[in-house]
């Protein structure tokens, strides 16, 4: 356990802890490109140079490792000198592309160099060396080689994390750049990470391009529902507009968010969303919709199954246990969900596409419910008139309700989603505008937080249950989604 | 240091506070406009704005209503960077930004609107254009509408800088002739 010094602060670190992580425990920040804590040590910026007493040249704080008796200086004159000196190196052949750089707002070059630097340029922006713009590489990304600085973070990235080495640098010396290797084309499941990682404007999201400038954004913590993993991750949304969604790196979960998890924000905004009812094919306004579905239920009390379903909260999951067992009193209904779970492809991406299948096994704990396979033979016996379900779980029970063709009243949010077949289908805010409460794959809770507002006239599902209730000559009484939850384990 | 000016009030004399004398005074200076304007309209002081305006004195740098530059083929300077839209304290810029997939400055404004009933003509767009492709040298004073729509200007208003005239390029290259004629270059 070395014991070092730095800025005067003494510390006792772990052995193999470099400066720069010792640096960061003291809280004292290094300025550093090519250092990321989840890739390797490159060493290759020389950002993070400090001065250690004893050793004749600056060393870099990511690549030393601390020793004992060590003293460290990160703000002496050398090293603010040495830091300016690599900035000017660095911006030397840097386009002025600023005014139509995405990354300007959160560009590691301008942040820098109002810390460290605002040093007069010495060069003329006519020597500047010019290379290759932007070009597209892969689904997701724009590669611009003349903004790069050659952290080779990217590089790293895809060898170390995803393990495809799609990128590598080419030529040797100041001709050196980043580039595809031969017949390889960046396709992974994770390459906007790489966007992310990019101290630099060289690699832009294709999506997130040109969209809206970064310093406009809020962020609103919430959380990924593309699958049972539920990464943590923050909206950056303007004027009721998500833009983008980014990971909130955390030891539990992930540092990581994959590309499919990125682009479940569109479906918020998606042209084809539900702002109304639809009764078989045609769309009418809410109310005569949530009447007719209420009218139909009226009619069938005991008949009615109610499906729960694993990509609802848990909240919503047991307004609609609520709706089965207390205001219609059927038996028919079912929380029953055993998708398998765990890590597909040995990084993010989980086996189980629905965000709650844990949360919902804590509803049928607390109200009960028939199995899976009960509820289809029900169905398909023809004793169930009615099906309540969320679109996406009507799929678990879709030879039933084909073999006996009950009418199906569907929960969706977006027209794309409508099982074939349904007879009405009632909107439902989605949960980027609604918060819920998810489990993940490792029972770890999950809640998400509203960063934008529903359409107008949309409600949460637990409202929309509420109304059905009232409509259908039953009750429930539900004020919250947190009166929903009484009796489950939370 | 606060200034203080001491008013001296006179009361009212007799004939002030009989009134009569006083508006009959007073409908004199009406009578001698309405007589005056009636047999000479070219004395008229005041100005039917804003169907007439009063021409700006030739020297003055005013702030006047706002143009977006052309290059000189005919493209908008504007890169759509929103530092106009971030600098405007009164929120009357709206910009939507688009990508040119052959031209190497790959970004330009799709939208870039301007509303002048919002605009408190600050001039902080101008100051923070990077490309230098906003200015507010129109000679043109905002202001004088029947609807907020008049006020709302769009691209093809703010490139087309002066009202009725006919082609994109026309006033540009007007304001840029001028320009070169000062410097005797033309």
């Amino acid at each position: 356990m070395p014991t070092i010094t730095i800025d005067g602060k003494s510390l006792e670190v772990a052995k193999g802890t470099t400066l720069l992580e010792a640096a960061q425990q003291l809280g004292v920040y290094i300025p550093r490109y090519c250092y990321h804590p989840k890739l390797s040590i490159a060493g290759n910026c020389r950002m993070c140079l400090v001065e250690v007493e004893k050793a004749p040249k600056l060393m870099t704080a990511c690549s030393t490792e601390a020793f004992e008796g060590m003293v460290v200086h990160t703000a002496s004159d050398r090293v603010k000198a040495a830091r300016r000196d690599v900035l000017e190196y660095l911006l030397i052949n840097h386009p002025l592309d600023c005014p139509i750089c995405d990354q300007a707002g959160e560009c590691g070059l301008q942040d820098y160099y109002m810390d460290y630097s605002l040093a007069k340029s010495r060069f003329s922006q006519a020597d500047k060396v010019r290379r290759q713009k932007r070009r597209a590489v892969g689904p997701q990304l724009v590669l611009d080689n003349e903004r790069c600085i050659l952290c080779t973070r990217c590089v790293r990235f895809c060898s170390e994390v995803t393990k495809t080495s799609e990128l590598c640098v080419v030529e040797r010396g100041d001709h050196s750049f980043i580039d595809l290797k031969e017949g390889k084309a960046l396709d992974n499941d994770y390459t906007l990470n790489i966007a992310d990682i990019c101290p630099v404007g060289a690699f832009t999201s294709r999506d997130f391009r040109f969209k809206q400038r970064v310093w406009f954004l809020k962020k609103t913590p919430t959380v990924c529902l593309g699958c049972a993993t539920g990464c943590l991750i923050e909206a950056h949304h303007n004027e009721n507009t998500i833009y983008r969604l980014v990971p909130r790196p955390n030891a539990e979960t992930n540092t990581w968010l994959c590309d499919p998890g990125r682009l479940t924000y569109k479906a918020v905004q998606a042209g084809d969303r539900l702002v109304k009812g639809v009764i078989k094919n045609g769309l009418i306004d809410l109310e005569p919709a949530l009447r007719e579905a209420a009218a139909r239920i009226d009619e069938a009390r005991a008949a009615v199954a109610v499906l729960g379903s694993p990509w609802l909260s848990v909240e919503d999951n047991a307004a609609l246990a609520l709706l089965a067992k207390d205001a219609l009193k059927t038996g028919n209904y079912c929380f029953d969900f055993n998708t398998e779970q765990g890590i597909k492809d040995g990084i993010l991406i989980n086996k189980d596409p629905a965000p709650n299948t844990n949360g919902v096994k804590l509803v049928k704990a607390a109200h009960g419910g028939l199995s899976l396979e009960e509820l289809s033979r029900r169905i398909t016996s023809g004793q169930v008139k009615v099906v309540l379900a969320e679109a996406r779980a009507a799929g678990f029970i879709k030879d039933a309700l084909k073999a006996a063709a009950p009418r199906l009243i569907a929960f969706a949010s977006n027209r794309g989603e409508i099982p074939a077949g349904s007879y009405a289908t009632l909107p439902y805010a989605s949960y980027f505008e609604v918060p819920g409460t998810f489990l993940n794959y490792q029972g770890l809770r999950r809640r998400t937080a509203p960063s934008v507002e529903a359409p107008e006239g949309v409600k949460p599902l637990w409202a929309v249950i509420n109304k059905l209730a009232a409509y259908s000559g039953t009750s429930l009484r539900l004020d919250s989604a947190d009166e929903a939850l009484k009796g489950v384990r939370s | 240091m606060i200034s203080v000016k001491k008013v001296n009030n006179k009361p009212l004399n007799l004939l002030e506070r009989i009134y009569l004398w006083e508006i009959a005074r007073g409908l004199l200076v009406t009578t001698g406009h309405f007589f005056t304007n009636l047999f000479n309209p070219a004395g008229i002081l005041t100005v039917p704005y804003p169907e007439k305006t009063i021409p700006l004195p030739g020297n003055a740098k005013f702030r006047t209503r706002h143009r977006l530059k052309l290059r000189s083929d005919g493209s908008p300077k504007c890169v759509a960077c929103f530092l106009c839209q971030t600098a405007c304290p009164a929120y009357c810029i709206h910009i939507e930004a688009a990508e040119y997939t052959e031209n190497s400055v790959e970004k330009y404004p799709a939208v870039f609107d301007i509303d002048l009933s919002r605009c408190v003509v600050c001039g902080m767009c101008v100051e923070a254009c990077p490309e230098d492709a906003i200015a507010m040298d129109t000679e043109e004073l905002p202001g004088g509408a029947l609807g907020r729509g008049e006020l709302l200007l769009n691209k093809e208003s703010l490139l087309r800088n002066l009202p009725g005239e006919p082609s994109l390029l026309g006033a540009s290259n007007r304001l840029a002739g001028e320009y070169l004629k000062s410097r005797g270059e033309r």
